[in-house]
């Protein structure tokens, strides 16, 4: 029972590592569902670093955090001024900005020789070669499954290929253009074999063949992590080999929709003037560099955009801001598909918005996922693609759309500068407009940024004309809870 | 045909009396194209250089193919008008030479909005009638059209040749036939009562009515006739004519006129002594090979033959000494430059319908006058493929000043508003064509009266735009138009390889260019919709989009999917209540129906958030019963702001709602949009807003908390207000012999149809029956229809109401509930409907 829970937690593993390193504050991250072991965790890790070193190791349990739990929550690990973090269960390996981050996949458990079974029938109905991918929870089985397939570690068959992990551990990379780069370091050099990284996982492509060649095969559960595969990889067969269930399952309608609804996202936010970035992490390595490039990329479009952060979006929260037409999320990979009927407006990633902002792009099928690949994607394209005069074509309103300040922009610069001056002159306006579309029902047009759709609103709650100039008194506020204060 | 060169063509335009822009209207196979051809023969007007190598009337070959007119095409005829025969024309003109725009439109029902197109640029109208079938269901809907806009019509009874060949009817039976055709067509016109279009009924006594034969090429009216006999019987032309229709009727052996038949046997009607008798004469004597009967009766007529016709025999001799005689394009041409009006005389009451701002203003008054000094006013009415791919000409009418090559011009889109800058280009026009025949020419500028492509706007206009001078900032667009049919037949497409898609993208925006009523959007799911009128416009656009505007790259195309709208059948059993997201504010609503016809109502734009609340409110307490506050307390209509549904605020005292009311119409903005059933926007549903707790901090009472809370309060509502769904349902109207009948019923009771009228046409074997047809169902149904009555029986199915399906769609194994399933399965919904408890909130 003991060894169990420390070879799941990979207790020591982690301690060596911590002793390795002569941290001495490190933070250990939870996802909500692990969060029960969190006690015996720290105390197994207390007494194995206890054995190795005589510095005393302070462990601090994050749970509960802001955005993703798949995504190392470096803020918060800055609060206690962690040297480290030590994340448990899923993740997204996605690359952090300040801080090391040590990863314990935790393990699944699975029928090996069922696995193997299924993967050999389902190998011999297709003479294409099979690549083997899996959700990390199964990594520690990859090498029995290997040696199953009677592949050695180093060479692979013609037939099967098998991903590796990434790494288990992440050190941050200062400057966050370096590690734009970095997906594909060694592509250049090995000019014969194609580098794909993915939710962790790394695999070469032997010289000259593509990834459509090959039958994808998953190992693991339907989570995001899938989802994304099955999204980048739309063009390739892929099957999932469920352990839970110890089956094969080749049915994805859901997953192929998925692409489509995507794509209808992406028409969606071509007709958007207001547009919320939704803050959705602040560790991913480059967030920053990406909010200030949809920033751009917006405002270039002709396009108001609004910063929004604010944890992890629900509908209630995103309905706070009638005004944005469509919201953009910037996360890391495998939190960044929100897509509920319950929200108001659309939330799409970074890559769609690029596809969607950027004129001229068209959608060819490929898709994105991690920042770095969006921002390569982009400097590649916006020099093929000059600026055409034509006016969009909308699928919702039926026909030519002219993207407002696109032509403004250039004439009057200098009204942009005074964002406070033009909010001041449209107030102006509306009210002189007020009185005669008072009982009015419609809506005149859409507005383009923030002031003009509050101006359009019934209800505006502050009275913006109080001719009284003079400071109120101050009162005593109210105190308790919402549900019922104490005065009530 | 004329040749001429682009000069002299140019040169006539400026003779805007002299010019005539008119359409060919009529149900489908009546000969619309076959009369125009024959007009065309003989007075189209050609390039010089070409003369002689094309055909004018060579179109897509698809047309030919189904012998249909698909696209509506513009041809422009030059006819000189002998001073003789203009001794009686009273209205302004300038010489004798007269340039007739003339388009040709489609009868098929499908094709509707190219005949809407076609009408907003001409001034009057050729309607064709077939002598035998009579007016039919397509001939009144184009009349009402072109009525509607202020189109002066004139009435042909065409296929003539029926009746002395095939059918053999004597003359007495054959008058019966044409005067109740015609009465039939001035029932519908005379409905029309308008002071300033006056009297638009036709009377073949006035010389507003032809008598037809387009496929032989031949057609009179009685001033042909009243000429020839004028002389003779030494009375005036005009009195001849009277003479020559109705009840008049001449015996030649007392040669007395008298207005009664006296019962003798040689009294016959004037039309039929005079006019149809000799035609049938002639007809026989041709076609029994009695040449040298033929010969002294052509002489007497004055009518020449070449000598190479005279070897012709039966038929081909009869076409030919019939075109001798009375040719059609004299008849119809000088018909209609005396009873058609030029742009001159019908801008000026056409300009109420036409132009959309203040009708004294500077465009006002230049399009009244038609005046070619004044600012450019220019409709354009349809987008036509070049034959460059992927390129367009504007087509369009010029209502006021010029249009030149190289100007620049202000486009106003379909959804200008004056005063803001949205849908507005400006772009300067690289060409001015029109056309001549087949090809076009550059010319330097048009004035205003005629008809006109451009070059170099495509990219700005989508289907339709008014053009007018750069400067003109305070013009206001020209009217937009009005189609009679709506876009129900939808189908998904999707290209076959993936790769594929930014030219489907690319085909769909060209497609939705080159059709006024295609519809090229996309469904929740990510699929492209094309949607059209019926499903032979379907077919043509997929087509059109294949070969045309893909390059021939595959596409693949889903079964045909008819939207459907949901609805409630009657108050909510109970008021219920949803909570928001922090359970510190509740609101309570009810759904009831719309009372009968409100939703039609604002359908129609009678009843809308634009009005003045004042008149809705009248319009709501008269007409539907409301109550005159109540009325005034609408938050608002949607979806989209105009939609059929309502959110009325019945609320007494409640603190803060003023707040709220934004977010709740948002709610329900979004919420009527996609109805809880399955996704299908929701139609003739009031909602009443009941009671409302807010709570007292308006941090905790944002849109947040209120937006989802409101739509999820309409959606319970709704599931408690006994939901339904509506189908889309045409009506149908076939015409055959009596021996079909049984056939159309039994495919009509297979198909849900239900037939609420039966007549048979009076004079005639031929049976009219009017069906409903659930949209549903309508799907190969022509094909079956075709089979089940050995081809004798032709549908036209247009869009006409919604109906409501009686069965429970929340009522497992109903017909309802199961197309809710699949609709829901199509969208990539869970199957399941969202229950009632996920909606409602208990205390």
């Amino acid at each position: 029972m003991e060894l169990e829970f420390e070879s799941r937690y990979d207790i020591n593993r982690t301690a060596e590592f911590i002793i390795s390193k002569s941290f001495t504050r490190i933070a250990l991250q939870f996802p909500d569902e692990l969060l029960k072991d969190s006690t015996k965790v720290v105390s197994a890790l207390k007494s194995k670093t206890r054995l190795l070193t005589d510095r005393e190791v302070r462990f601090f349990v994050m749970a509960d955090t802001t955005y993703g739990s798949c995504c190392i929550d470096e803020v918060g690990a800055l609060h206690i001024d962690a040297e480290c973090v030590v994340h448990y269960g899923q993740t997204c390996l996605s690359p952090t900005s300040a801080l090391p981050a040590f990863f314990v996949f935790g393990k699944a458990s699975i029928n090996i020789s069922s696995c193997v079974k299924h993967l050999v029938d389902y190998a011999s109905k297709s003479d294409k070669p099979i690549m083997i991918l899996y959700g990390l929870e199964y990594a520690h089985v990859i090498p029995h499954i290997r040696e199953e397939l009677g592949l050695s570690e180093t060479e692979s068959q013609l037939k099967f290929s098998v991903a590796n992990v990434l790494c288990s551990f992440i050190s941050p990379s200062k400057d966050p253009r370096e590690s734009m780069e970095h997906p594909r370091p060694y592509s250049d050099s090995l000019s014969s074999s194609r580098n794909y990284r993915l939710g962790g996982l790394t695999w070469d492509l032997l010289e000259g063949s593509k990834i459509e060649d090959y039958l994808l095969f998953w190992i693991g559960s339907d989570n995001s992590a899938f989802a994304n595969v099955v999204l980048t990889f739309n063009g390739c067969d892929i099957v999932r080999y469920d352990a839970e269930e110890d089956s094969l399952v080749t049915e994805f309608h859901q997953q192929r929709r998925i692409l489509m609804r995507r794509y209808y996202l992406v028409e969606k936010a071509k007709d958007a003037n207001i547009i919320g970035i939704l803050v959705g992490t602040l560790g991913v390595a480059g967030y920053l560099h990406m909010i200030h490039h949809m920033q751009a990329l917006i405002s270039a479009a002709g396009k108001k955009s609004y910063i929004l952060a604010m944890g992890r979006p629900n509908p209630a929260k995103l309905a706070n801001f009638p005004e944005c037409d469509v919201f953009i999320y910037i996360s890391c990979a495998q939190t960044a598909l929100l897509d509920s009927k319950e929200f108001m407006s659309p939330v799409i990633t970074p890559f769609e918005a690029n596809l969607a902002f950027s004129r001229g792009s068209e959608w060819t099928g490929e898709y994105l996922m991690q920042f770095q690949d969006v921002i390569n994607s982009v400097k590649l394209e916006s020099e093929a693609h000059s600026e055409s005069e034509e006016p969009r074509f909308s699928f919702f309103q039926g026909g030519y759309v002219e993207d407002h300040k696109r032509n403004d922009q250039a004439k009057n610069g200098e009204e942009d500068a005074g964002e406070t001056m033009a909010l001041a002159r449209t107030a102006e306006k509306a009210l002189q407009l007020k009185e005669k579309d008072h009982n009015s029902l419609t809506k005149q047009t859409a507005a383009k940024s923030g002031p003009e759709y509050f101006l359009s609103r019934a209800y505006r709650g502050l009275e913006i004309n109080s001719d009284n100039t003079l400071p109120e008194a101050y009162i005593v506020g109210r105190s308790g809870k919402a549900s019922g204060y104490r005065h009530e | 045909m004329v040749k001429f060169t682009s000069e002299e063509l140019r040169r006539i335009m400026d003779y805007k009396h002299n010019i005539r822009n008119m359409s060919v209207i009529a149900h489908v196979d009546h000969g619309k194209s076959t009369l125009t051809d024959s007009l065309v023969a003989a007075a189209g007007i050609i390039a010089q250089e070409v003369a002689g190598d094309v055909r004018m009337t060579d179109t897509r070959a698809d047309e030919a193919e189904r012998g249909i007119t698909i696209k509506s095409t513009g041809i422009s005829l030059y006819y000189e008008m002998t001073d003789a025969s203009l001794k009686s024309f009273t209205g302004a003109r300038d010489g004798n030479e007269y340039l007739i725009n003339l388009i040709d439109s489609p009868g098929h029902v499908d094709f509707s909005s190219e005949v809407t197109a076609a009408l907003r640029i001409t001034d009057g109208a050729l309607v064709v009638v077939d002598c035998i079938e009579g007016v039919c269901v397509q001939t009144e809907t184009v009349l009402r059209q072109a009525l509607g806009e202020r189109i002066r019509p004139v009435l042909t009874v065409n296929k003539m040749d029926r009746c002395f060949l095939e059918l053999q009817v004597d003359g007495e039976e054959a008058y019966q036939t044409f005067s109740r055709v015609i009465e039939n067509a001035n029932v519908i016109m005379a409905t029309y009562e308008d002071p300033l279009l006056g009297d638009v009924q036709v009377y073949p006594e006035k010389g507003t009515v032809a008598f037809s034969a387009g496929l032989h090429g031949w057609a009179f009216t009685l001033t042909n006739f009243a000429k020839m006999y004028a002389s003779k019987f030494g009375v005036d032309e005009s009195k001849m004519m009277e003479r020559l229709w109705g009840e008049n009727f001449f015996d030649p052996a007392t040669r007395k006129w008298t207005t009664k038949n006296t019962g003798s046997a040689t009294c016959k009607r004037g039309f039929v002594q005079f006019c149809y008798e000799p035609i049938k004469q002639i007809i026989a004597t041709c076609m029994n090979d009695q040449k040298d009967k033929l010969w002294p009766m052509l002489q007497k007529l004055g009518v020449q033959m070449k000598n190479d016709e005279k070897e012709l025999v039966a038929k081909p001799l009869m076409k030919r000494v019939m075109q001798t005689w009375l040719p059609a394009s004299t008849a119809l041409l000088e018909m209609m430059i005396f009873h058609l009006p030029s742009p001159h005389t019908a801008q000026r009451y056409r300009v109420e319908n036409l132009y959309e701002g203040p009708l004294d203003d500077k465009y006002a008054n230049a399009i009244r006058n038609c005046d070619p000094n004044g600012p450019l006013m220019l409709y354009v009415s349809k987008m036509i493929p070049a034959s460059d791919k992927g390129r367009f000409f504007a087509f369009g009418r010029v209502f006021a000043g010029k249009v030149s090559t190289g100007m620049k011009v202000r486009i106003m889109g379909p959804n200008f508003v004056p005063g803001e800058k949205k849908d507005l280009y400006v772009k300067s026009v690289q060409r001015t064509v029109i056309w001549m025949g087949k090809r076009q020419e550059t010319v330097e500028d048009v004035p205003c009266g005629n008809t006109v492509a451009m070059v170099g706007l495509d990219q700005f206009i989508t289907k339709n735009a008014t053009l007018t001078n750069e400067s003109e900032v305070d013009a206001h667009p020209i009217r937009a138009m009005k189609f009679s049919v709506s876009p129900v037949v939808r189908v998904a497409v999707q290209c076959k390889v993936a790769s594929d898609l930014p030219k489907l993208v690319e085909g769909l925006k060209r497609l939705s260019k080159s059709d006024p009523m295609v519809v090229c959007s996309m469904e929740e799911s990510g699929q492209h919709i094309v949607a059209g009128a019926g499903e032979l416009h379907i077919e043509i656009c997929l087509k059109d989009l294949q070969d045309d505007f893909m390059g021939g790259a595959e596409i693949i195309k889903s079964d045909p999917v008819v939207s459907f709208r949901e609805t409630v059948c009657e108050r909510s059993s109970r008021t219920v209540m949803s909570k928001s997201p922090n359970k510190h504010n509740r609101l309570y609503m009810e759904a009831r129906p719309m009372e009968d016809g409100l939703a039609e109502a604002i359908d129609d734009g009678r009843i809308g958030p634009r009005d003045d609340p004042k008149i809705r409110s009248k319009i709501l307490a008269e007409e539907f019963g409301w109550d005159k506050d109540l009325a005034k307390k609408i938050w608002a209509f949607g979806p989209e702001t105009t939609g059929p549904n309502m959110v009325v605020d019945m609320c007494k005292g409640v603190q803060y709602l003023n707040e709220i009311k934004d977010s709740v119409v948002a709610g329900f903005q979004w919420a009527s949009k996609e109805g809880p059933l399955c996704e299908e926007n929701m139609r003739g549903i009031c909602f009443e807003v009941c009671d409302v707790v807010l709570h007292s901090d308006a941090i905790h009472r944002g849109g947040g908390q209120v937006i989802p809370t409101a739509r999820r309060v309409i959606y319970a509502s709704q599931i408690t207000a006994k939901p339904r769904l509506l189908e889309p349902v045409y009506m149908v109207e076939i015409q055959a012999p009596e021996g079909a009948l049984g056939g159309i019923y039994s495919v009509l009771n297979q198909k849900r149809g239900h037939v609420f009228e039966e007549m048979q046409r009076p004079g005639t074997p031929l049976y009219n029956i009017k069906a409903y047809l659930p949209v549903v169902e309508s799907f190969g149904f022509s094909a079956q229809l075709r089979a089940a009555t050995s081809g004798q029986a032709f549908p036209q199915s247009v869009f006409d109401h919604w109906d409501m399906m009686a069965s429970d769609p929340l009522e497992l194994g109903t017909q309802a509930s199961t197309l809710v399933a699949e609709i829901r399965k199509r969208k990539g919904l869970k199957e399941q409907m969202t229950p009632l408890s996920d909606f409602e909130d208990k205390l």
